[in-house]
């Protein structure tokens, strides 16, 4: 039995503990909005913070996360600026990679609030979106950063 | 054009609904004379329309622009409009395809007078509703935002629909003058922005069914190798496998969970018979297509004497080119739910293709049309990959066999394995000039496999072999346009833009070196070459003026501008292009991109949108991506060996939209044909190099530097 915190409620889970996390939260815990992409970890569709770190969930066993606390696109509120500045700008196009997008987005604002448009850039570029809504992405975080009341 | 009778007519089928909050049940499927709103649509009790829309939404926003039409003349307020995903069912079958796909850039032109038709036709039925009811003449009364009212009455759509829907279709209805469009024309928001923003919208891969049975298949290592054994036994100890068994395609493992299923996999031993293109690496397939350029061809258009002016010309410019395959890598791979019963079938799956899925699940299952109930989610990418439909066979196989609900999941890895990929071409031009630098003659030959004819539908001439050639807008009075078909056991299938995904390269990077040749400026010269066709003229003239074509280098960069009409549109872009010489490598900074879809345009930033994410993908091909091969099979399985483009190397893309007379254009796909060829010819001007391999990675610009 593994325990895990999830969105800040704790889950007993009993699976191998190879299992990768990714498997773990889609498929027994039941949140789907974390999506499969590549599975070596590449493209970031998958991503999830591990405390306040992104991680990538299909790379990460189960036994690496035991305990700890997990936020996954579920977890973050509706009205985080990040999120309303993703739908004030129409960013999502098919929206499969938006999740881990909105993640890492969202990660990197709450560490760095004044976070530069080239450090933005250098973060999210390892997220891959065959829809290319980059512009768009761009757009939304330094619209978020606005939301926020930051001045880069 | 149809009259509004024969439109109602069309409609054909009917089914009866039970109408929920949640949106339809659906009861039966009854053959009736005239349309029947309710087979599209609900108005529920508490004032929420809910479309039921044939399309399916893969990031194009469709299902935006397709409400939008209904909402407009429904006259309803946007925030309570919601939309699901129509079954499959010749009920549903887009009648100017004769099919439910949704492909070739055509939903909104398709659909367009039909959906203005279904919310006039709802409109019309609420006012005679509310006259009978309220006993109130139907010019006293007003439907508006949602509400009827008039006389002092006012009541919700909602609160009249149940009886409305119980009075005679009215046939005569008049749709709004475009000045009085709520919608049409303006950027309201996506309907599917904030369900993919909280990560609660459901695609394929994400439909849960209770005791549903995890499922992978195990795929050849190269292309046309048969199931010769394979060894179950260690793959069924593996704790939490199920079953493993063969299917038509490879062997399936299935699991209590996705992870047990591919563990089970690992440990599974299976033998394939010899690929008969064993021999077949990058080089062997250049040496190929390369080779299928001495055969005779189809000859798919020859004006004047093409042969012969160039064999007398002064000036002539010959170029060989050679495109690679290229796979769709949509971000969701191929995925399917089936569950598979005795007397019925159900499946959810990511398909651009419902009736192409509805034949293939009836002929696998032998189950009748009515019997089988296909549901479409949400798509993570399509591209054109998704009307393919094996991945929804496979899935039916294994439930059939195995007697229970089953979740198919392709790996990235399964996703490159399974092919269909957009065809590897080679193309050879020939142009001549006269004295003046004017085009007099132009042969072309392309040696390409038919992507029609593994879709089904063979021709002499594949259309999309030569798309954009043989019908190129572009006057030239010696014209050979010759197609070869490459025979080889790799599926190609539609990717973006299927055909004009490659001729728009060659054509537009060849007019640039017949410019070249002739001392012409390339502008200059597609004007001179487009002097019967002003909407393309306009869309060059304005994306020339737009990104400052024509005064000098720009901040030192170099620029290349390519124009392409497809699927209905005309679109031109200008890249502004540096290149690293010790490195190779490219930078893309800025593209202007200019479309002509039409006098109509239904949600201009959506249109920007398409262009946007068609310019990115279209990129990311050009400077990136191959499908390279080792006997007989792909050796880039995963975006480590299959790089996409990312945020850091995409450019600003500014996006101008003309007006121009004639039917609506498409919008999805247009984008994509001009941006590959536009960032070659700023690699022609600025810096000498002629590209005639794709992709432009550092390691091919460095070897023509």
């Amino acid at each position: 039995m593994t325990e895990i915190y999830i969105n800040g409620k704790l889950y007993k889970v009993s699976l191998p503990e190879d299992t990768p996390l990714l498997w773990v939260i889609r498929e027994h815990i039941g949140l789907t909005g974390t999506k499969f992409g590549c599975g070596k970890g590449i493209c970031g569709a998958c991503t999830v913070l591990l405390e306040e770190e992104p991680i990538r969930s299909c790379i990460t066993p189960l036994k690496a996360v035991k305990g700890k606390r997990i936020t996954t696109i579920e977890g973050i509120p509706a009205n985080h600026p990040v999120k309303r500045a993703w739908v004030e700008l129409n960013v999502p196009q098919c929206g499969y990679c938006q999740p881990g997008q909105i993640v890492e987005a969202y990660a990197l604002l709450k560490k760095n609030p004044r976070a530069s448009r080239e450090e933005i850039v250098r973060t999210m570029s390892s997220h891959l979106c065959r829809c290319g809504t980059y512009p768009r992405i761009l757009r939304a975080i330094l619209r978020a950063q606005s939301m926020m009341g930051v001045k880069t | 054009m149809m009259d509004r009778r024969d439109f109602i007519k069309l409609t054909g089928l009917s089914l009866a609904l039970v109408l929920t909050e949640g949106g339809f049940k659906i009861i039966k499927a009854v053959q009736e004379e005239t349309i029947n709103p309710v087979l599209w649509a609900n108005i529920t009790k508490d004032n929420h329309l809910v479309l039921l829309i044939n399309k399916s939404e893969m990031g194009q926003g469709v299902w935006t622009g397709l409400a939008m039409l209904v909402a407009d003349e429904l006259d309803f307020p946007w925030e309570r409009v919601r939309v699901r995903s129509a079954p499959a069912g010749p009920q549903y079958i887009d009648r100017k395809l004769g099919m439910q796909l949704t492909g070739g850039s055509t939903s909104v032109r398709n659909m367009y007078d039909f959906l203005r038709q279904l919310g006039a036709t709802m409109r019309e039925m609420l006012i005679n509703y509310a006259s009978e009811e309220w006993k109130v003449p139907r010019e006293k009364l007003k439907a508006q935002g949602g509400y009827v009212f008039g006389n002092g009455k006012k009541a919700s759509y909602g609160e009249l629909w149940e009886g409305a829907v119980k009075l005679p279709i009215p046939h005569k209805v008049k749709l709004k003058d475009p000045s009085e469009f709520i919608y049409i024309g303006k950027n309201i928001p996506r309907i599917d922005a904030r369900e993919k923003v909280d990560g609660s919208a459901i695609f394929g891969i994400d439909v849960r069914l209770k005791d549903v049975v995890y499922a992978v298949v195990e795929r050849p290592p190269a292309f046309g190798c048969k199931l010769k054994g394979f060894d179950p036994s260690r793959a069924k100890q593996v704790e939490g496998v199920i079953d493993v068994f063969a299917i038509s395609t490879g062997v399936a493992v299935c699991g209590k969970d996705f992870y047990s299923a591919q563990k089970g996999r690992e440990s599974l031993k299976v033998e394939w018979t010899e690929s008969p293109i064993k021999d077949f690496n990058d080089q062997e397939l250049a040496r190929y297509y390369l080779n299928a350029l001495n055969r005779a061809g189809a000859v798919a258009r020859h004006d004047g004497n093409p042969e012969d002016v160039i064999s007398k010309a002064k000036v002539k410019v010959e170029s060989v080119y050679l495109l690679p395959y290229l796979y769709h890598a949509t971000m969701e791979p191929m995925s399917c739910v089936a569950d598979v019963r005795k007397d019925k079938c159900v499946v959810y799956a990511p398909i651009q293709s419902q009736t192409w899925a509805l034949k293939t699940v009836s002929r696998i299952t032998g189950l009748d049309e009515k019997d089988i109930e296909i549901h479409t989610t949400y798509l993570g990418g399509g591209f054109g990959r998704k009307a393919n439909v094996e991945f929804v066979r496979e899935a039916v196989e294994i439930s059939k066999k195995l007697g229970r609900p089953v979740k198919l999941i392709y790996t990235r890895e399964d996703d490159v394995k399974s092919g269909w990929y957009r065809p590897m071409n080679a193309t050879k031009f020939v142009g001549a000039l006269d004295e003046k630098g004017r085009v007099i003659a132009i042969h072309h030959k392309i040696a390409v496999p038919a992507v029609f004819e593994w879709a089904g539908m063979p021709s002499q001439i594949d259309r999309a072999a030569v798309e954009g050639i043989e019908n190129m807008p572009y006057s030239v009075p010696n014209l050979h346009v010759e197609f070869v078909k490459i025979d080889l056991p790799i599926p190609v299938w539609f990717w973006r833009s299927v055909g004009s995904s490659h001729n728009a390269f060659t054509l537009e990077t060849f007019i640039d070196r017949l410019a070249k040749a002739g001392g012409r400026d390339p502008v200059e010269l597609r004007l001179e070459l487009l002097s019967k066709n002003p909407r393309a003229r306009r869309v060059v003239e304005v994306c020339a003026e737009k990104s400052g074509w024509g005064r000098g280098s720009y901040r030192g960069r170099a620029m290349g501008l390519a124009y392409h009409f497809s699927f209905g549109s005309h679109v031109a872009q200008c890249a502004e292009v540096s290149l690293d010489k010790k490195t190779g490598k490219i930078r893309v900074h800025k593209v202007v991109c200019v479309i002509d879809l039409g006098p109509t345009v239904v949600h201009p930033d959506l249109v920007v949108s398409q262009m946007e994410s068609a310019i990115v993908m279209g990129l990311s091909a050009s400077l990136k991506e191959r499908v390279s091969f080792s006997k007989g099979g792909p050796q880039s399985l995963n975006f480590d060996t299959y790089p996409l483009l990312t945020m850091e190397e995409t450019p600003e893309v500014e996006v101008h939209i003309v007006k121009g007379q004639g039917p609506m254009g498409g919008v999805g796909e247009p984008g994509l044909p001009p941006i590959a060829p536009a960032v070659a010819n700023a690699l022609l001007w600025g810096y000498g190099i002629e590209v005639n391999q794709l992709p432009m990675t550092p390691d091919y610009i460095k070897t023509l530097i």
